[in-house]
């Protein structure tokens, strides 16, 4: 009786049994890598904007504070674009002929606002709401990073869910004192660990279970 | 345990002229020769027809979403859990028969187990689609596992809608291994055969050559070169009946969680205390029916009267009608302890079911499942195959008709009275079952179209008559040496070979060359169907594959056990709905579920390992002859492994064995 298959068969049929078993588990990492990417999250990736700012020259090194162009950050859902107005009250006086600034300057002559490029943005389904957030000790870096390094302004952190749930399920790890909520540089206290279960008992937050449920984001 | 039932065989559910070597020509002959060609192609068009408008029930859902099955009121799931419970049923009913019969050792299911396993099969993949179907967005299906995700969330463990993923999962998973498992030797035959029919074109080039040796690979990859060798049958035998065992409690485990899910609910009508027997005995009642329907069919088409004899047909009529009379007891227990002691709901509930707008599904199951089967109490019907299958069939729909009362009858009237709005089924709710039962059909011709319908080396194994392989073994030439004269002395030599009619000539010559077996000569036997006896001869009788099983089963299910418990009380507690945080109950079913995956698994990997296989090439092909060790014959081999193999001695020994009692027809030598 001839052999049906050359020996070498069996080096392949083995070897491609173990690239059939690697796919099955491999595949799914790289896809979940993959999804987690900066490619796909597009964290860290600067997108270019109508005009270059940076929140690192006038929030970092002029301090200007967040509020001032972001005013609603304290009182609204959304913390607020500021308008091509806001711009202009310095930019009226200096740099005023600034090549940089043209796009403003159009933008205030046509009475059109600048169109920037949004960087974080939440899906339809999610209620976010910037004023809780802030009254109650959530500081500004925590979600959009170190903004007063950031020459162009990229994000910071993927708004997956996950990100999400990590501080509802333990705010203690991230509430602030109410005066270190601006604070771009903050990171935990040493006492955090104490500190911050009598912040989230002062603030009235419902932490663990209640921020947990389902329709606190979902409504 | 497995011995025992192997050595029963004995002549009587095949005809008494079949030789063993005719089961697997008329059987292997099908897939290779196809001989219902039009027959085959006008069915199958049909089919393919039928999974037309599968393939459109399904465009049109994605597009419109689950609302085009009518189902805009309290009956949320429309057909859509009635058919998946009545294609599950059917599965966990076929693949329990075959389980069962082959624990039993039932030494006539081999003509009927391949059918039974298939539909089993064939009936989980239509089922898998239709909880993929129901979800809202089914892209997002595989939400429903637990993989590391970016949302921080587990599945609610505790919700049956995970159950159900698991279960259909680990089901697959064991149908599909105790299937294949059971399919390998046949397989093997199908490789030589075609591997045969491939030399006997006579040329060694050419389209045609390439194509009938392209059919044999094919053949002998999906056989992942089985040998019939003494040891892979050991295994082989221990593994079909562990996965055997794995699958009856996953299907009891599957069948009584689906009643426990509905349990779980408010609802009347659901809270009997019988109802996990219920759905267990009509699933196998449904499995039953569909197993002998089609065993009715494939004899027909293909004139397999000699495999599947008036005796098979009337022990499954018999066993439908003890179903039938076990079912007929569920339904009178049912309607008798509710009307004694139900309450109200419970018992407006069964009047609805028996008067209310859905009546015609009370009244479907009492003319086709309750009433038909009791035709079987006499011996003339039972032995009518037009009987069988068309009482068969009928059992089949009324086990629907029983699913879509069940669901239908108390999900359209729940306790608010604004809710109560009709339900009638949709035409898009129809063609996805018509659909299903397309996919059902394509797949199951193409089945029958390459591969062996009926399971070649357990029917072999019965045709093994004594008298009839002597009678062969008389016609051979008497001296056994006289070939190896023509075998090459200096090439490099993997060893010896002889060439044996029956098994017990095989099992006397193995006992005299055990004396031999030491660190530098390695025995094996091959043969078409188990041999026990020779594993005694060849040291391997203890070797057994069953602590894999354990083990992985315990490992599988303790683990998944531990995930569900970890995930719902200590990484995320989410208490809602009164749930306790510690609610182990919830986690038994798919816990279970996964245990007989892992378990199985684990013996396929064992399988594999253990008999080193796979292995396409192996030095024992080149046996002359060695073919037929897949048809009739049994080889008995002496592997070269060290310097001390005395070549000349093992031939003497084996020649000068008594004729009859051990002499081999002929001695090879073999080369590496």
């Amino acid at each position: 009786m001839a052999q049906l298959f050359s020996p070498g068969a069996d080096a392949i049929y083995r070897l491609s049994l173990l690239t059939a078993l690697a796919c099955l588990a491999g595949v799914p990492v790289i896809a979940a890598a993959i999804m987690r990417s900066d490619y796909v999250t597009g964290v860290g990736i600067a997108p270019s904007q109508p005009a270059p700012f940076s929140h690192k020259h006038h929030s970092g090194e002029l301090g200007i504070d967040c509020r001032y162009c972001h005013t609603a950050v304290e009182t609204q859902a959304t913390a607020g674009i500021p308008p091509t107005h806001t711009c202009m009250t310095c930019h009226s006086q200096i740099w005023a002929g600034s090549d940089m600034l043209k796009p403003v300057r159009d933008s205030y002559g046509r009475n059109e606002p600048l169109e920037w490029v949004r960087l974080n943005r939440l899906p339809q389904y999610v209620y976010y709401n910037h004023s809780v957030h802030v009254t109650k000790g959530i500081g500004c870096s925590t979600c959009h990073g170190d903004v007063t390094a950031m020459q162009m302004t990229y994000r910071a952190n993927a708004f997956e869910m996950r990100f999400c749930l990590d501080c509802h399920r333990n705010p203690e790890k991230y509430v602030r004192a109410q005066d270190q909520v601006w604070n771009m540089n903050w990171t935990p206290p040493p006492d955090q660990a104490t500190l911050g279960p009598k912040l989230v008992a002062q603030n009235h937050i419902r932490g663990g279970e209640r921020l947990a449920e389902c329709s606190v984001c979902h409504r | 345990m497995a011995g025992a039932a192997l050595d029963t065989a004995r002549p009587g559910p095949v005809g008494p002229e079949a030789v063993i070597g005719d089961i697997g020509s008329t059987v292997t002959g099908i897939p290779l020769v196809h001989p219902a060609n039009r027959r085959w192609w006008i069915a199958f068009a049909g089919a393919l027809a039928l999974l037309g408008v599968f393939g459109a029930a399904i465009a049109w859902l994605l597009l419109n979403g689950v609302g085009i099955w009518g189902n805009n009121n309290a009956v949320v799931w429309a057909l859509d859990i009635a058919s998946y419970d009545w294609w599950i049923g059917i599965a966990s009913g076929s693949l329990l028969v075959s389980a069962v019969l082959l624990l039993l050792g039932a030494e006539w299911r081999g003509a009927i187990n391949r059918i039974a396993e298939t539909s089993a099969l064939l009936c989980t993949l239509a089922a898998g689609l239709y909880p993929i179907l129901h979800l809202g967005r089914p892209w997002f299906f595989y939400w429903n596992l637990p993989y590391p995700n970016t949302l921080a969330l587990w599945p609610q463990f505790r919700s049956p809608l995970v159950w159900d993923a698991i279960d259909i999962v680990s089901y697959l998973v064991v149908c599909v291994s105790f299937w294949y498992i059971g399919l390998l030797p046949d397989l093997a035959s199908l490789r030589d055969r075609a591997h045969e029919a491939a030399l006997a074109t006579g040329k060694r080039h050419g389209r045609v050559w390439r194509l009938a040796l392209l059919k044999a690979q094919l053949y002998g990859i999906l056989a992942a070169g089985w040998r019939g060798s003494a040891s892979h049958w050991q295994l082989w035998v221990q593994a079909y009946r562990t996965i055997g065992l794995l699958g009856v409690l996953l299907v009891i485990s599957l069948q009584t969680g689906a009643s426990v899910m509905l349990a779980g609910s408010v609802l009347p009508g659901w809270h009997d205390t019988i109802m996990p027997v219920t759905f267990l005995v009509n699933a196998v009642f449904s499995g039953v029916g569909v197993t002998a329907a089609l065993a009715v069919m494939i004899r027909a088409v293909y004139r397999l009267e000699a495999l599947i004899t008036e005796r098979h047909l009337a022990i499954l009529a018999r066993l439908m009608l003890c179903l039938g009379l076990a079912s007929l007891y569920c339904y009178g227990t049912e309607f008798f302890s509710t009307f004694l002691h139900g309450d109200a709901y419970a018992r407006a509930t069964l009047v609805r079911r028996i008067s209310g707008a859905h009546a015609w599904a009370f009244w479907t199951i009492v003319a086709c499942i309750l009433l038909p089967v009791q035709a079987f109490w006499f011996a003339s019907v039972r032995r009518s195959a037009s009987a069988v299958a068309v009482i068969g069939i009928l059992v089949a729909i009324g086990a629907y008709a029983d699913h879509f009362m069940v669901l239908v009858v108390t999900l359209q009237q729940n306790f608010l009275p604004s809710s109560r709005l009709a339900y009638s089924i949709s035409l898009w709710g129809l063609a996805t079952l018509a659909g299903s039962v397309g996919l059902f059909l394509t797949l199951l011709l193409l089945f029958l179209r390459y591969l062996p319908v009926v399971w070649i080396a357990e029917t072999r194994r019965l045709a093994l008559d004594p008298a009839a392989t002597a009678r062969a073994a008389a016609r051979e030439p008497s001296d056994p040496l006289a070939a190896t004269e023509g075998d090459p002395r200096d090439a490099p030599l993997w060893g010896v070979s002889a060439e044996f009619a029956s098994e017990s000539e095989l099992a006397a010559a193995a006992e005299a060359l055990n004396r031999f077996q030491s660190a530098h000569v390695h025995l094996d036997a091959h043969g078409p169907v188990p041999i026990p006896n020779v594993l005694h001869a060849l040291r391997i009788r203890d070797r057994t594959i069953r602590p894999y099983a354990i083990l992985g089963a315990l490992l599988g299910g303790g683990a998944f056990l531990a995930m569900c418990i970890y995930a719902t009380a200590y990484d995320d507690t989410f208490l809602i709905g009164g749930r306790p945080r510690f609610s182990w109950p919830s986690f038994v079913v798919p816990s279970v579920s996964f245990a007989m995956m892992s378990g199985t698994l684990a013996i396929h990997l064992a399988l594999l390992v253990l008999n080193r296989l796979p292995r396409l090439n192996h030095p024992a092909f080149n046996i002359p002859g060695f073919s037929r060790a897949t048809a009739e014959r049994f080889f008995l081999s002496a592997e070269a492994q060290g310097d001390a193999f005395d070549v000349e001695r093992i031939e003497e020994t084996l020649a000068d064995l008594p004729a009859g009692a051990g002499r081999p027809i002929t001695i090879r030598r073999i080369v590496r």
